[in-house]
């Protein structure tokens, strides 16, 4: 039955020229910052082979280091927030309302609208109406710019989880409609209700979008950039610098384009390393409790 | 005719319709409508941002047009989100059906899956400084060049997503139009294309946005002021922009709306796209 | 009924795209004659003539854009066959390394002697300007500043110095009547000007600290005139640290944050020049640049600029003051492109054209005989004709050293409660590390 097919010539036509550009464009550039990262290439002029030296470096860079840190503990409360309270969302969305659709529509606007303005405008909420708001309020904690305080990354995570649930939202939802209402009903017979049914029946039904967007959004996540350049610009300090951030801050200035590109060959490792164990764990828990 | 009855029988759930509705208003609407309102004032009306405006500034509008460039930035920007539209998903889907079809049957196709694949997970920042080394040499530091360079780099997530959707059209029907004496490139213009409808809506509405709404590719790549994007536009006037906040705004505002507008008449093609493409995986 | 809606959506998509590639033509033409900000390629190529020259003036400053596209107005008034046009952008010098590392140089670049310009400058982009005609027509003074800026300090000419910031305090004339209070020349009698400030009620100082680069100028003011002569020489080789001979710094730039206004660390420096030109506060500490700022929120403001008072020997006070643009010309370009630039430098020079650019910046010229008179900036006036002035020090430190940040943090330290101790001995422990991490290549 095996037998070996003659695969048709136009099938290779149809591939290999995307394959060649695609090998030109990403991979190649790819290759070449891994090889940039072992020389101390300024981006112009002559370069050495200075080994391992950047990456050592890097290890002993503070801002290196508190922008991995800082990296991660955003990624980490970012993609749980968004995931727990889309999660929420969609149960909401799903309930038996009125205007579904219409409110389904408007939950989701948010991922039409480029991260950069809606980054914009709510720099000025957090700088102008909320401290105005606190004020007449007399609520000490909202009188101040949030983005000057310890807690600027609070206002940039309030952007981006408003931004990212739109696109969760929708994903849990049409998995939530998968749901047959059937089993609800055996469900309550058997006492099972709200967060017990939730728990027992729901979550493992919707356990493969759970994986889907919380790997997409980890990722996402992890190389945060538009709504931190526009928002705080990595500051006050280096507070909320993301590696994304540092890269293009620093790599393209003053000797560090080797080291930076050292610095994006980590952050791949990274996000290749935390990928494949979210895969890994999040595939395991579905297997437990389908 | 069951299931009918019982969803009359199961009563409207007003307190969670009356929330969602509250957290729309608040959440959704209300920085909307601070955008639009702030757009619309002058700058001596900004005592009380939410207040409606005495008299609308158009004017806002005609500075923020005539300072950003309007006209030249979002023909930049409807140029590069068309054109890469219409290639990605043509080319894209080719190589996809090439792909799923004989990855069971030659490794070389088995290979390019995989390759394809795993560069979804190399970030762009990694390939960033040396790709702006290369744009320069090639010159493709351009509208044109960036257009190619969307093309090329959205083929991970857009082969993942075909070839998915293409695994679950029985191979019998390629087969059957080979008997007939269809090439495989009839075959993949007249049957598959066709029949892969639903997730090229999900390629494309996926493509659009992410293209109209990329910032940081721009930024780096294009530095020549003709060539310059909407979002790229936004970033680099805010020196400029200053303390005019209405200005800024109702530049915002210029942008989002082509967004808006196709969102408000396509809305419903759009979410089921968007789905389309998690749930088929 | 879904049918038509789609269509009509279609119908919309199909007209929009139609009407705005329409526009877009239209515009290219009218931009091409009126020469405005945003000339476009097409339109330049369509219109091409024989032996038309095109420039592009890239300036890193986004407070000089009006006056830099008057110039260029002027300039191609009287070279018709040389088109320029202006770049001026948010965060520009991150997006001149852009184009440094793609080799994308704009023919003339206007920027500060600073690091970046070291950075061009070492680069080997700029072309020497040494042997041209108009070199004479700038002081010297200020050539020896951007000589010194240079990677080596070789004295050879990449950028001639046209304008030259005065960075200190500025000060709202009537809030100082209103309090009775004179301007200070040392620093006890600069804590009396803030005590009598305060009692009067009024806010002595606006900071705009959610921009950190405006967390500098307090440092610059003093750190010229605290630490000894040497150190920025010293610091280099190596044989002194910033812990043990910034501690005043620090101690006098916390005492200043603690008669600032309330969310000085939320302020931004656009939001907080338009509140103290509406008099929110007596002094900012900031440089001639924000002036214009100020006067365009409100043209009745009375602002007047003095010497940072770092110390109580009167006579070491000095206004810093350094290298605000200076003007290079890129070598890439071709040779008909490298003489425009230099006849555009040349037109620059001109004694008018220099005087309308101080003017309109309040800043200082560094063309011969180009004089400020304008009253607001006269506390300084004088002190920088008598060559009471020393440049910005961190225009000596090396580029990746990223004082401002550091200078942030210690602020935002300060806010969270930090010990005062604690805090300068914590930022200058940092200022050390972090200028040993820039300083090796």
């Amino acid at each position: 039955m095996k037998q070996k097919k003659r695969i048709n010539m136009v099938f290779y036509l149809m591939v290999v020229p995307m394959a060649v550009l695609f090998f030109c464009f990403h991979t190649l550039p790819f290759l070449q910052g891994v090889f940039y990262s072992f020389t101390d290439w300024k981006g112009y002029g002559d370069w050495n082979f200075v080994g391992l030296r950047n990456y050592l470096h890097i290890f002993k860079d503070k801002n290196v280091i508190s922008a991995y840190l800082f990296t991660l503990q955003f990624a980490v409360c970012a993609t749980i927030l968004v995931n727990v309270l889309s999660l929420v969302l969609a149960c909401a969305l799903n309930a038996k309302i009125k205007c579904r659709n219409f409110l389904k529509a408007v939950f989701f606007l948010p991922y039409m609208l480029g991260t950069l303005i809606i980054s914009y405008v709510f720099k000025y909420i957090f700088s102008n109406v909320v401290p105005a708001i606190g004020k007449a309020l007399g609520i000490a904690s909202l009188s101040v710019n949030i983005l000057g305080t310890n807690h600027a990354w609070i206002g940039v995570l309030v952007v981006t989880i408003w931004q990212s649930m739109a696109f969760n939202t929708l994903i849990y939802l049409s998995g939530l409609q998968t749901v047959d209402r059937d089993l609800y009903e055996a469900a309550a017979l058997d006492g099972a209700t709200g967060m017990k049914r939730f728990l027992k029946i729901t979550f493992p039904l919707i356990a493969p979008f759970f994986t889907i967007n919380m790997v997409l959004s980890g990722k996402n996540f992890l190389m945060a950039f538009d709504q931190f350049i526009a928002m705080t610009n990595g500051g006050p300090g280096t507070a909320t610098t993301t590696i994304s951030v540092l890269i293009y801050k620093k790599g393209f200035s003053g000797g560090q384009f080797a080291y930076q590109s050292a610095n994006a060959v980590l952050l791949f490792i990274v996000v290749v390393l935390i990928s494949v164990f979210q895969l890994r764990v999040l595939e395991k828990r579905e297997e437990k409790v389908s | 005719m069951e299931k009918v009855t019982r969803m009359k029988k199961e009563k409207v759930n007003w307190s969670i319709t009356i929330l969602l509705f509250f957290i729309a208003i608040l959440f959704i609407f209300g920085p909307l409508y601070m955008t639009i309102v702030i757009a619309l004032k002058s700058p001596q009306e900004m005592g009380n941002v939410l207040a409606l405006p005495k008299k609308i500034q158009w004017s806002n509008f005609v500075k923020a047009w005539e300072m950003t460039d309007y006209p030249r930035k979002f023909a930049n920007t409807l140029f590069i989100t068309l054109v890469n539209l219409v290639f990605t998903v043509f080319t894209n889907a080719m190589a996809s059906y090439a792909i799923a079809r004989n990855r069971k049957k030659s490794k070389f196709f088995n290979l390019l899956y995989y390759y394809f694949i795993s560069a979804m997970f190399i970030p762009f920042n990694v390939l960033m400084l040396p790709l702006v080394n290369e744009a320069n040499k090639l010159h493709i530091d351009n509208v044109i060049g960036i257009t190619f360079l969307y093309i090329v780099f959205g083929l991970p997530m857009n082969t993942f997503l075909y070839t998915g959707y293409i695994k679950s059209i029985p191979e019998a029907l390629d087969e059957a139009a080979i008997i007939d004496g269809a090439t495989p490139m009839q075959t993949f213009t007249l049957i598959m294309f066709p029949m892969l409808k639903p997730m090229t809506a999900t390629v494309a509405i996926l493509s659009v946005m992410w293209t109209w709404n990329d910032f940081l590719m721009p930024l780096v790549l294009l530095s020549d002021k003709s060539q310059q994007t909407l979002q790229l536009a936004q970033y680099i006037f805010q020196g400029q922009f200053n303390t005019q906040y209405n200005l800024a705004f109702a530049s915002y505002l210029l942008v989002i709306l082509p967004v808006l507008i196709f969102y408000v008449l396509c809305q419903k093609w759009i979410i089921s796209g968007v789905v389309t493409g998690a749930v088929k995986q | 009924m879904m049918k038509g809606k789609k269509f009509l959506a279609l119908g919309l998509v199909v007209a929009m795209t139609g009407s705005m590639i329409a526009g877009c033509g239209g515009s290219s033409g009218s931009n091409g004659d009126s020469n405005s900000a945003g000339g476009t390629e097409t339109a330049a190529k369509d219109e091409k003539q024989g032996g038309e020259v095109e420039l592009e003036l890239f300036s890193t400053k986004t407070e000089n854009a009006d006056i830099l596209q008057k110039m260029i107005d002027g300039f191609m008034e009287e070279n018709p066959d040389i088109k320029v046009t202006l770049t001026s952008e948010s965060d520009a010098a991150t997006v001149l390394k852009t184009r440094l590392t793609k080799n994308d140089i704009p023919e003339i670049v206007a920027m500060g002697g600073d690091s970046n310009y070291t950075e061009l400058q070492s680069a080997g982009v700029l072309l020497d300007l040494s042997g041209e005609d108009f070199v004479s027509d700038v002081q010297e003074a200020y050539l020896d500043m951007v000589y010194d800026v240079n990677v080596d300090k070789e004295q050879t000419a990449y950028g001639i110095p046209y304008a030259t910031n005065a960075s200190g305090v500025l000060y709202n004339e009537d809030l100082f009547a209103q309090a009775g209070v004179e301007v200070p020349k040392t620093w006890s009698e600069f804590q009396d000007v803030v005590a009598k400030l305060q009692e009067a009620g009024i806010t002595p100082f606006e900071l705009t600290f959610a921009d950190s680069w405006t967390c500098l100028p307090p440092w610059n003011s003093m750190a010229p005139v605290i630490p000894d002569a040497n150190f920025t020489d010293d610091r280099k080789a190596g044989s002194v640290t910033f812990a043990g001979t910034h501690d005043e710094v620090v101690e006098k730039y916390l005492w200043i944050l603690d008669y600032a206004q309330e969310d000085f660390m939320g302020t931004t420096y656009t939001d907080g020049n338009a509140a103290f030109a509406n008099g929110s506060a007596a002094m900012m500490i900031n440089g001639n640049w924000a002036i214009s700022e100020f006067l365009n929120t409100n043209p009745d403001m009375n602002v007047n600029m003095f010497a940072f008072p770092s110390v109580d020997d009167e006579s070491k006070n000095t206004v810093t003051s350094g290298v605000d643009v200076l003007l290079a010309v890129s070598n890439q370009g071709t040779d008909e492109q490298q003489e425009a630039a230099k006849e555009f430098i040349r037109y620059a020079l001109k004694p008018e054209v220099a005087q309308s650019y101080i003017d309109d910046q309040f800043a200082f010229s560094a063309v011969n005989g180009v004089e400020q008179t304008n009253e607001t900036v006269s506390g300084v006036a004088k002190d920088i004709a008598n060559g009471k002035v020393s440049n910005f020090p961190d225009h000596y430190y090396p580029n990746g050293f990223d004082l401002s940040t550091i200078l942030q943090q210690c602020a935002l330290n300060k806010v969270n409660g930090m010990d005062n101790a604690e805090n300068i001995s914590e930022t200058l422990t940092s200022c050390d590390e972090q200028y040993d991490v820039a300083n090796v290549e």
